[in-house]
């Protein structure tokens, strides 16, 4: 819902970094999305395109990697991934784990340039 | 072409996240406490706000943001608890984040402030990943809407520090599953306190005043350190 800003936010960091690596042209971005944080990837890949128009990164591919919910589970003692639709739900033994491990990621992992 | 990879390993959500620290230090100093509310458009929150404005503005110095994609309705309804208020539109956003309230705390003197409340716009989903520097983070879960929100929307329920059951006048007429709500609430965020009230009649809200009186007086005397 809030992909416009998202993108923008990931076009600011990108050319942060380029600039301060005196990259000149970028052709594709890595990123990491979790689950809980609300993005549609396609809404973001439209986003993508329009915000990095005109810029070193215009054309380039945005590569989302979709991250799972993951939640620690303390009586199991291990991750585990919630059913989708059961909350925060240990799948193993059925009792609350609040401790969110991944999901809410909005990374920016890695550039893809020229040589 | 050759190409090659070079690794970032950057947050987007640092910005935000260094920007509500501030706000945070900020409103610690003054002893502000600072209150984020965040609900499904319709459970009743702008109601809720504007009676908590007239209440706490009796003894305290108060004062609200609110955000909104397009209206001034919200603000206009909260002006008429007499507390100060201002709006911020936030147009094609689906929430508030750290630098809007940053901008519309300019030329404000919010530091005299004993409360502020910022009621976030209506959506369980994005204002859940945003930071505003808040003490206190309410989620609203109105008896009208499925007893399963927290297990769809789990970050804004897990992340809340209180849950207020609203509408809670009409939840018999509609059928109001308690059970089955608070069974949600303790599958996201087991042991979070929540409250049944209504701001229509006025049940349960001096329960509501009493928790948020125990915050402000808590908050004032670290702000006095």
């Amino acid at each position: 819902m809030h992909e416009v800003t998202v993108a923008l936010s990931l076009l600011e960091g990108v050319e942060t970094f380029a600039r301060a690596q005196g990259i000149e042209r970028v052709t594709r971005v890595n990123v990491r999305i979790g689950a809980l944080s609300g993005i549609v990837r396609d809404a973001l890949l439209f986003s993508w395109d329009v915000a990095s128009a005109e810029t070193l990164a215009a054309g380039s591919e945005l590569s989302v990697e979709e991250i799972a919910l993951t939640v620690y589970c303390e009586r199991c003692e291990s991750e585990r991934a919630p059913v989708p639709g059961s909350g925060l739900l240990c799948p193993a033994c059925g009792l609350p784990a609040p401790r969110i491990v991944s999901g809410r990621e909005m990374h920016l992992v890695s550039l893809e340039v020229p040589e | 072409m050759k190409l090659r990879v070079i690794e970032v390993a950057a947050n987007l959500m640092v910005k935000n996240d260094a920007l509500a620290a501030k706000l945070r230090e900020r409103f610690a100093q003054s002893g502000t406490l600072v209150v984020n509310m965040l609900s499904s458009p319709g459970s009743g929150k702008t109601t809720l706000v504007e009676k908590t404005l007239t209440h706490l503005a009796r003894a305290y110095s108060v004062a609200a943001l609110v955000g909104d994609q397009a209206t001034a309705n919200d603000a206009e309804r909260l002006a008429r608890s007499g507390a100060p208020v201002r709006q911020i539109t936030t147009g094609s956003e689906c929430r508030l984040d750290a630098s809007m309230i940053g901008k519309a705390l300019t030329g404000w003197q919010p530091e005299r402030l004993d409360v502020l409340f910022i009621e976030n716009v209506g959506n369980l989903i994005c204002p859940a990943e945003y930071d505003l520097g808040e003490d206190l983070r309410v989620v609203l879960l109105a008896v009208t809407e499925g007893e399963d929100k927290p297990l769809k929307y789990p970050l804004a329920f897990n992340t809340a520090h209180l849950a207020l059951i609203t509408k809670i006048d009409i939840a018999d007429a509609v059928g109001y599953d308690r059970a089955g709500a608070l069974r949600s609430i303790e599958a996201v965020h087991p042991g979070m306190p929540h409250l049944d009230i209504s701001a229509r009649t006025g049940a349960g809200m001096d329960a509501w005043f009493a928790h948020l009186e125990q915050r402000i007086k808590a908050k004032s005397l670290v702000g006095a350190r």
